[in-house]
This record gives structure tokens, C-alpha cells and sequence, in this order.
């Protein structure tokens, strides 16, 4: 009995500890976890060593779980988050739904941001809803060293590619020729978008309907999944980190898509085996032309953030030419700031700056629908389940477009 | 209103007003949003009759996590009872150090769901995990636990069976233990082995604790979603969707509440069921 | 009164312990592993050399913050369900109901138990929202009742019956109310089943993830579990800091293992897992 009546003095007291955290400014700010959380984190510090009465909290979370986490928050209006860290597919969403606060009216963001990167970032009014943090775009990867010892030309298609897998792994059992993020969800489809692009393919039409039952689409399902004896064991299960790390381990020969912020270690002697090996180019084109897909990460405030001011100060901070600046350098995140690629100390460190500007000021956004995270959810569910056989290309893109249809009909 | 009438309606009036609020209510809301193409509430959803449960049945999503949890019942609860009858058998005679033995075995039952995931994601890892490793130490090959279509789920299955198993060995043992010791004496006396003793008296003597350690796990299994959430996220492919999983993703991640709603009112339905026999089984007098 | 058990049995019940304690081991072993090792595949339990930098790293990440959170939320739903269960398990076990209706109210309160959550987690969440308690801390106590209050409910009806009938009729005849016979004479008799049926609800409310993590949206606010939930990211590489807190979240619930043996062992069909 006594144990109760103490519990029940313990716990208002509990709770009263718990109320003064509310008084003092606090800015709460929703983020992507690993590299990209990393330079987060760094601005964060930074922001905080400047401003030592406010108190910061992070959310590090991964793509999808972020991208719930938001957009129930906005949904709902909980005032719970601030600062916003956004894939640019999100953003039509969120600015069709006026979950992103119009930066405009809180201070502006100053910056000559690279083209594609800064439009995704605007409303329909070409009003400023979001600053680009990351200046992303898919790139494709693969070792020099090896392509030159085995003679191979430096591929410009897919079907270039299979066969460059194929005499890789003739000549070398013991590499893994190909590798892409396989998770399901965001990062298979993401693999698979540029195969899609380059077969002549779509995801939604220019009318806006589900377009995955074309041959097109499917011849491009079909040699995506010819890919898998050439790809990794539980290539289901690589991420980001993974792939990053059997390249730089000189594990794997291709990546099919690498993004310019895992390149940052790539040349660090410290961290990689493979220094000056790397070549990254614009992805292959196959029926069509090579596409770059844009992969930016942006930052916005809530619209219903109770913090709105220090939020946009926040975001003016990271994306201030001296931080980009030291995010690229500390990090490897791609800046988004256009001059930063001409800069010299940066150039130096990495080398394909001047082709990574020119396929990031050519980029392609994915398709800007308001849908698009749940297209994403089952495009990304389907392929893998084709990836892992559990379905025919064929019956997984049916299955993906009947979805779609019935999403984009919402 | 008679004394004792409301003297009834006081003391329940707590936990009448919390079941309004949290269960009645929000049962209700399910049922009729079932009905509904909604992306928030009552506001702006439209009547679609049966659709949502069309959709369901056309969809291959639902019926795929709908086998998956009626698989993953089977296989936990299956292997659950049979290992705690096991264990429970094993440690029914007196030795020295037996309760240190059961308060040990006991543990991860007591453990949190998600702490438990992150203990078998990191065991079920294929190149650095720690069964893969043990097998690549005596030669043999590394297993790809949790990505592999068919392995995935039988994997989450046995990190279930590690966390549940020793309550089912509680719930036997207590029932075990109840069984009168003279009845074996009389058998044994009459000639009778221990496998014909085990079948014709322990088995039926035991066999209403085995039911209510059962169905309790099936139910449990049912609900499946944290160990999920944090092993394998319901992959690779749908291998390991649940149908927690897919409610969950429906409401909170798509804003399909109508679809969402009706699909846990499937999940209500199959649960009730399951509950009016173990609710039968367990109101029944005692024989 | 039991046989005594013969080696093997001895052994096979010691090896059987082993193997269960096994992965609770390795998390222990792993919390203090630098990460060079754990990262290295090796299939030891215990480090080479032992390093406190993964407890340092989680005290840095505002852990407290969460055990905090923890402890009020599995006070406050511990609290509010032994609150509303006593008296309905009283009235339950003494008083007479008209048309059986208090085996109705048991089968619906033990259907309530068995209701997935997901199914109620999406019309809850509405209800939080109307109240203005989501992302709260109250608000997670709320919810958790729809699980803690069936099964206090029940396992105190099970220890009332038990106090004998004349005890109160004694205190009855004295002129006391019930609120009294309650407080001062049933309470008390009954103090060892409401500290059991007190320790399941706090294990299951310490241990509660779904509510949790769909209802809380501050990091600030988060709970043990939910906070561990956001360790398991794309970098596979924090299982030190993973396994450091899962052992801090584990040691309280593993002190209280006594309990539940006693409450299982009763027959109590319990109900700690989701």
C-alpha cells in the first residue's frame, strides 16, 4: 500500500519536471538521418553555438518514415514541427496542400540557386516555399580501372552496361559488377527511374494517367531484373550506406545510380581503396537519351510552425554561401548554390564538380504530381516484389498501374 | 433508479466513460467510414457503399498481408506451444536452481516488442550478424534471413518464438502442475509407459491450458506490427506485410481512411471471432 | 512434493536458459563493444575492449528526456487504470447486476483486450485530436487505457473475490460507506494483487510502441520505445548505441521478472506483449 501512496506523490511531481522544457524557445527540426542528417546535424551545432538560449530538437529519420512523420504533422496542424527537410517529390504536395510557410514573407532566402533546383523549390506563384539544401542529381558510376583493363568503352547504354557486367564477372569472380539501392519504397524506384526514363517509359503521362502498362515499361522492368545475376546478394536490403560502402570498398564495379553526396569520401584516401578510380557520368540512355534525375533535399517551414521566424533564420543559415560551402567540404553533399561549383578549393577536392553542375543544371524533376508518395509506395512494393520473384515483370506492373490509376483518382 | 442501481452505475462509471471514448466511439467511426471514400473524418467523405472491401478483395496487397498474418499465427503459436509444453515438460521435476532456470527463461517475454526487433535485425544480419557469423565459424554457409521471400517471415516468426514461448511455458507449467500426481502413480502402477501416461492423462488433463496459451498467442499474433516495423519493414517485396502493417500505412501514410477503415473492420471481425472462443473458453467452469 | 529431476533434465533445462539468455547477453556485450568489433563479424558475446562511449553517445542524444517521458506516461496509465478498474472490479465481484449483465460487460471488456490496436489507432486518433491531446503525454495515458483497464479489470476481480464477504459486512454493520470500506478495509487485503496487476500495467505501458509512435510527433515527447524506433535507420552501424539503450530500456522490466513468474504462474493469462 505504502509503494502506491508514493507512486501516487511521485508521479504529478514527474510531471511537473517535465512542464519548465516548454517555456524557453525551442525550434524543432524534421530531418533525414545519415549523410545528409550528418550535415544537418553540423548546422545545427553551428546554429546552436550562435544562438545558445534556444533549445534545438531533431527528428532523424529516413525517407518514408520522415516523410509520414510530416505529413501528418501538417495534416493535423500539431504545431509540433518547425523546420521542414524535404525530397523535392514532396513538394507539390505540400505546397498544393499550403503545409510550407511562404519564406517570402518571413525575410526571404537570399541565393542564386541552380536552376531545376530552385524551381521545385517555388509555389505556382513562383512564391519561395522551400530553400534547396542539397543540390542532388542521379549520376551513374562505375570504375575506370577495371573498364580500362578490360578494355570496355566508357557505357553510354543500358544494354552497353548488362554486356559490361557480363565481362567484368568473366574476369573477375570475386567483384559484384552491379549495384542499387533495392530497399522498397523510394530507393528501388529511384534505381529503376533512370532504366525507365531511357527505355522510353513513364510512371504517369503527360495527361496525367498511370502509363506502366506500356511494352516500353516493361521491356524496362524486364532488364532491370536481368540485372540480378550481376547484382549483389540481399540487394533487397542495400541503402545508401550500402552501396556507398562497396563502392569506396572497391567491392562493386557499377552503381547505377550514385548520388553526388555519397561521393564525397570517394577520393579520401583515409576512408576509400579506390581513390581517383571513380568516374562519374551523366546515367546511360538506351531508346532515348540519357535523363538526369533531380534528387534535391530542401528546407521548409511549417505553415503552422509557432517558431516561424527563427525557423526561416535557421534555413537562411544553412544555405548561406560560406555553410554550403562547408557542408560540401566537410560532408560531400552537393551545394545548391550555382557559384560554389566554380569555386576553386572546392573544384580541387572534387574533380567532377563541372560535369555534376552541367547534369544538375540539366536535371529533370520526377513526375510533379500530388501523388507522388504513394505512387512511389507502390511502384517501389511492386518492383521489388518482381526483384525478388514473387511476381512476373509483366503481373507487377499490372498490379502497379491498376494502384496507381485508382490513387491518382483521389 | 433503485439504490443499488446507481451505486453500480458509480462504480462503473470510470470505465464505462473510457470505453464510450476510446472503444465504442471509435468502433463506430470504423464501421462507417468502412463505407466511405474519406481521406480525413466524417467531413468531405463520400458514401461508396462497398467498394472499399472490392478494392480489398481485388487488391493483391491485402489478401497477400492477410496470409502472411494467418501464416505467422500459425507458425508462432504452433511453435510456441509445442516448445513451452517442451520446456515445461522438461523442468516439471524438482532441482536445485529451477526458479533461477524459469526467472531467466522468462525474460524475454518481459522485454519491449521493438527492443526485441532491434536485438534479431542485428542477429538476422546477413554479412555481420551474429547467427551468420556463428555458422560461418563451423563452415557453414551464412543464411539470408531476412531477405529472402520465403526465409522472412519464418524469421520474425522465431524472433517471436524466443520472446512468447516462455509464457506458454508458464501457462503450462501452472498447468501441469495442477494435474494430481497420484493419477501417474495408479497408471504407473498399472503398467502403463510414459508415452501411453502422457497421452491418455497428462494431454487431456492439460489440454484446456494448451487452448488458452493458444489462442491467447494467436491473438497476439494477430496483431502483429512492431517486431515487423523494426526487423524488416514489411519486405522484402510484401513478404512480411502485415495486416497491421497495411491499416497502418493506409491511414497514416496514404490518408485512405475509408480503405483503412475497412480493412481494420475485416481485422475486427476475424479478431472477434477468435476472441468468442477464447472468451467462451476461458468463462467456462473450471471441470 | 515434486520427483527429483535426473542429470539430463538438469542439463537440458540449463541448456535451454543458456540459449534464451543468449540474445540479452549479446545486447549487453554489444553496448559496450567499440564499434570496430561489432562491425568485424565476430561471433563473441563479450568485448574485447569494453567501452562506455555508446552510453556516453545516448546520454548525449537526450535519452533522459525519454526515460523521463517513460516513467510519467507508465505512472500516469498505471495510476488512472487501477483508479477506474477498482471500483469496477468491486462492483463486479459484490454487487448483483440485472439480466447477467455483468457477464456481458466482462466478455466486452475481454473483447476490448483482444481488439487489435491498429483498428482503434485510427479513430483514436481523431478522439486525441478533439481533446487537444495529441503529441501529449495525457494523451498517451488515455490510450493506453484501452488495453490496461481490461486487464486490471480483470485480475482485480479475480483477487476481490477472493477477500472473504464477511470482512466488509463487519465494517458495514460499524455505519461505514463504501467509499471507506473500500479505502481502508478491501485496498489494504488486497494490497499484493493490486502491486502485481500494478506491475503488469507499468511493464506493458513502459513497453507500449504503436500509441506511441503514432500519436507522439515531438522528439522531445517520445518514450523509450519510440526513441529507440528512430535509432533503427539507414546506418546499421549504431548497434552499440542501439543495444546501449535497449539495455536501459530493458533493466527495469527485467527487475520486476518475480512478479510476473508469480502472476503467470497463477494462471493469470497476462497480456505484456503487443
Amino acid at each position: 500500500m505504502r509503494i502506491l501512496r508514493r507512486l501516487c506523490l511521485v508521479a504529478p511531481m514527474l510531471a511537473l519536471a517535465a512542464l519548465p522544457a516548454r517555456a524557453e524557445e525551442r525550434l524543432v527540426i524534421a530531418g533525414r538521418d545519415a549523410a545528409f542528417g550528418d550535415a544537418l546535424s553540423r548546422m545545427v551545432e553551428a546554429y546552436q553555438a550562435r544562438n545558445p538560449g534556444l533549445r534545438i530538437e531533431r527528428l532523424e529519420l529516413p525517407g518514408g518514415a520522415l516523410y509520414e512523420r510530416i505529413a501528418v504533422n501538417a495534416r493535423e496542424r500539431t504545431k509540433a514541427l518547425d523546420v521542414l527537410m524535404l525530397d523535392d517529390i514532396w513538394a507539390p504536395e505540400f505546397m498544393a496542400n499550403g503545409w510550407l510557410a511562404n519564406l517570402d514573407t518571413l525575410g526571404g532566402v537570399p541565393g542564386d540557386f541552380v536552376g531545376p533546383a530552385d524551381a521545385v523549390s517555388r509555389g505556382a506563384n513562383g512564391q519561395r516555399l522551400a530553400a534547396p539544401m542539397v543540390g542532388n542529381v542521379a549520376m551513374f558510376a562505375y570504375r575506370a580501372d577495371l573498364f580500362r583493363a578490360a578494355g570496355l568503352p566508357a557505357p553510354t547504354t543500358f544494354t552497353a552496361v548488362a554486356a559490361a557486367a557480363r565481362t567484368l564477372r568473366e574476369r573477375d569472380p570475386g567483384i559484384t559488377p552491379i549495384a542499387f539501392r533495392g530497399v522498397r519504397g523510394n530507393p528501388i524506384v529511384t534505381g529503376f527511374m533512370p532504366v525507365l526514363g531511357a527505355f522510353g517509359g513513364a510512371v504517369v503521362d503527360a495527361q496525367g494517367r498511370a502509363a506502366l502498362d506500356s511494352p516500353a515499361a516493361l521491356a524496362a522492368l524486364e532488364y532491370f531484373l536481368s540485372l540480378k545475376p550481376y547484382l549483389p546478394r540481399g540487394v533487397e536490403t542495400w541503402n545508401a550506406t550500402e552501396v556507398r560502402e562497396a563502392m569506396e570498398q572497391g567491392r562493386v564495379a557499377i552503381a547505377l545510380e550514385f548520388w553526388p553526396g555519397w561521393a564525397g569520401t570517394l577520393d579520401d584516401a583515409a576512408r576509400s581503396r579506390v581513390v581517383g578510380q571513380v568516374t562519374l557520368v551523366a546515367p546511360p540512355g538506351e531508346r532515348s537519351g540519357p535523363a538526369p534525375m533531380l534528387g534535391a533535399w530542401l528546407l521548409g517551414v511549417a505553415a503552422d510552425s509557432p517558431n516561424a521566424a527563427r525557423a526561416a533564420d535557421f534555413i537562411r543559415f544553412v544555405v548561406s554561401a560560406e555553410n554550403q560551402k562547408r557542408i560540401a567540404l566537410e560532408t560531400g553533399n552537393p551545394p545548391t548554390l550555382a557559384a560554389l561549383y566554380n569555386d576553386p578549393e572546392l573544384v580541387q577536392r572534387f574533380r567532377w564538380y563541372p560535369a555534376q553542375l552541367a547534369a544538375l543544371q540539366a536535371a529533370q524533376p520526377r513526375p510533379r504530381i500530388t501523388q507522388w508518395n504513394r505512387v512511389e509506395a507502390i511502384l517501389g512494393e511492386q518492383l521489388q516484389i518482381a526483384l525478388v520473384g514473387q511476381a512476373t515483370p509483366a503481373e507487377a506492373l499490372r498490379e502497379a498501374n491498376r494502384q496507381i490509376q485508382r490513387a491518382l483518382a483521389r | 433508479m433503485r439504490a443499488s442501481t446507481r451505486l453500480l452505475v458509480v462504480l462503473l462509471a470510470p470505465s464505462l466513460v473510457l470505453f464510450a471514448l476510446l472503444t465504442l466511439y471509435p468502433l463506430l467511426r470504423v464501421l462507417l467510414l468502412a463505407f466511405t471514400d474519406s481521406d480525413y473524418g466524417f467531413e468531405g467523405a463520400d458514401f461508396v457503399g462497398l467498394a472499399n472491401f472490392a478494392e480489398l478483395a481485388e487488391g493483391r496487397g491485402f489478401r497477400r498481408a492477410a496470409w502472411n498474418t494467418v501464416a505467422f499465427a500459425v507458425m508462432a503459436t504452433v511453435g510456441e506451444v509445442v516448445l513451452g509444453l517442451a520446456l515445461a515438460l522438461l523442468l516439471d521435476r524438482a532441482f536445485r536452481g529451477r526458479r533461477l532456470v524459469t526467472l531467466v527463461l522468462l525474460a524475454p517475454y518481459v522485454l519491449s516488442t521493438i527492443v526485441v526487433g532491434a536485438i534479431w535485425r542485428a542477429w538476422f544480419h546477413y554479412d555481420v550478424g551474429f547467427l551468420n557469423t556463428a555458422l560461418r565459424g563451423v563452415g557453414l554457409p551464412g543464411v539470408p534471413w531476412l531477405f529472402d521471400p520465403v526465409l522472412a517471415l519464418p524469421s520474425i516468426a522465431l524472433a517471436d518464438l524466443w520472446q512468447a514461448t516462455p509464457f506458454c511455458f508458464l501457462i503450462l507449467y501452472a498447468g501441469l502442475r495442477s494435474i494430481p500426481p497420484d493419477l501417474h502413480e495408479a497408471a504407473r502402477i498399472d503398467g502403463a509407459g510414459t508415452w501411453a501416461r502422457f497421452r491418455d492423462i497428462t494431454l487431456p488433463l492439460l489440454w484446456p491450458y494448451i487452448l488458452i496459451a493458444g489462442l491467447m498467442r494467436t491473438l497476439d499474433s494477430f496483431k502483429l506490427f512492431d517486431k515487423v516495423y523494426a526487423m524488416t519493414g514489411g519486405g522484402p517485396g510484401n513478404a512480411t506485410e502485415t495486416l497491421s502493417m497495411f491499416v497502418q500505412r493506409l491511414a497514416f501514410r496514404f490518408f485512405d481512411i475509408g480503405m483503412a477503415s475497412a480493412a481494420a473492420l475485416v481485422m475486427v471481425v476475424v479478431a472477434g471471432g477468435l476472441a468468442a472462443i477464447y472468451a467462451r473458453q476461458l468463462m467456462r467452469p473450471p471441470a | 512434493m515434486d520427483r527429483p529431476a535426473g542429470p539430463w533434465r538438469i542439463a537440458g533445462g540449463i541448456v535451454a536458459a543458456a540459449i534464451f539468455a543468449l540474445p540479452l547477453l549479446w545486447m549487453l556485450g554489444t553496448s559496450f563493444k567499440p564499434p570496430g568489433e561489432y562491425a568485424a563479424a565476430s561471433a563473441s558475446l563479450w568485448p574485447r575492449h569494453p567501452t562506455l562511449m555508446h552510453y556516453e553517445a545516448v546520454a548525449g542524444a537526450r535519452v533522459g528526456r525519454a526515460v523521463v517521458n517513460s516513467l510519467i506516461v507508465t505512472a500516469g496509465t498505471t495510476l488512472l487504470a487501477l483508479l477506474a478498474a477498482y471500483p469496477a472490479a468491486y462492483a463486479l465481484a459484490r454487487l448483483r447486476f440485472p439480466r447477467r449483465l455483468d457477464l456481458v460487460f466482462l466478455v466486452f471488456v475481454l473483447l476490448v483486450k483482444l481488439t487489435p490496436p491498429i483498428v482503434l489507432a485510427v479513430p483514436l486518433y481523431q478522439v486525441l485530436r478533439v481533446l487537444g491531446l495529441l503529441d501529449t503525454l495525457p494523451g498517451l495515458v488515455l490510450a493506453q487505457q484501452i488495453y490496461a483497464l481490461p486487464f486490471a479489470i480483470w485480475m482485480l476481480l479475480g483477487f476481490i473475490r477472493d477477500v472473504p464477504v464477511a470482512l466488509e459486512e463487519a465494517a458495514r454493520m460499524d455505519g461505514a460507506r463504501l467509499p471507506r470500506i473500500l479505502w481502508e478495509i478491501l485496498v489494504p487485503v488486497t494490497a499484493a494483487g493490486l502491486a502485481a496487476t500494478a506491475v503488469l500495467v507499468a511493464i506493458a505501458a513502459w513497453n507500449e510502441f504503436l500509441f506511441a509512435f503514432l500519436f507522439l510527433q515531438s522528439p522531445s515527447n517520445f518514450t523509450l520505445p519510440t526513441f529507440i524506433a528512430t535509432r533503427i535507420n539507414e546506418d546499421e552501424t549504431l548497434w552499440g548505441q542501439l543495444s546501449a539503450i535497449g539495455v536501459l530500456a530493458s533493466l527495469p522490466v527485467l527487475a520486476l521478472i518475480g512478479v510476473v513468474h508469480r502472476a503467470l504462474s497463477r494462471g493469470f493469462a497476462g497480456g505484456t506483449t503487443g
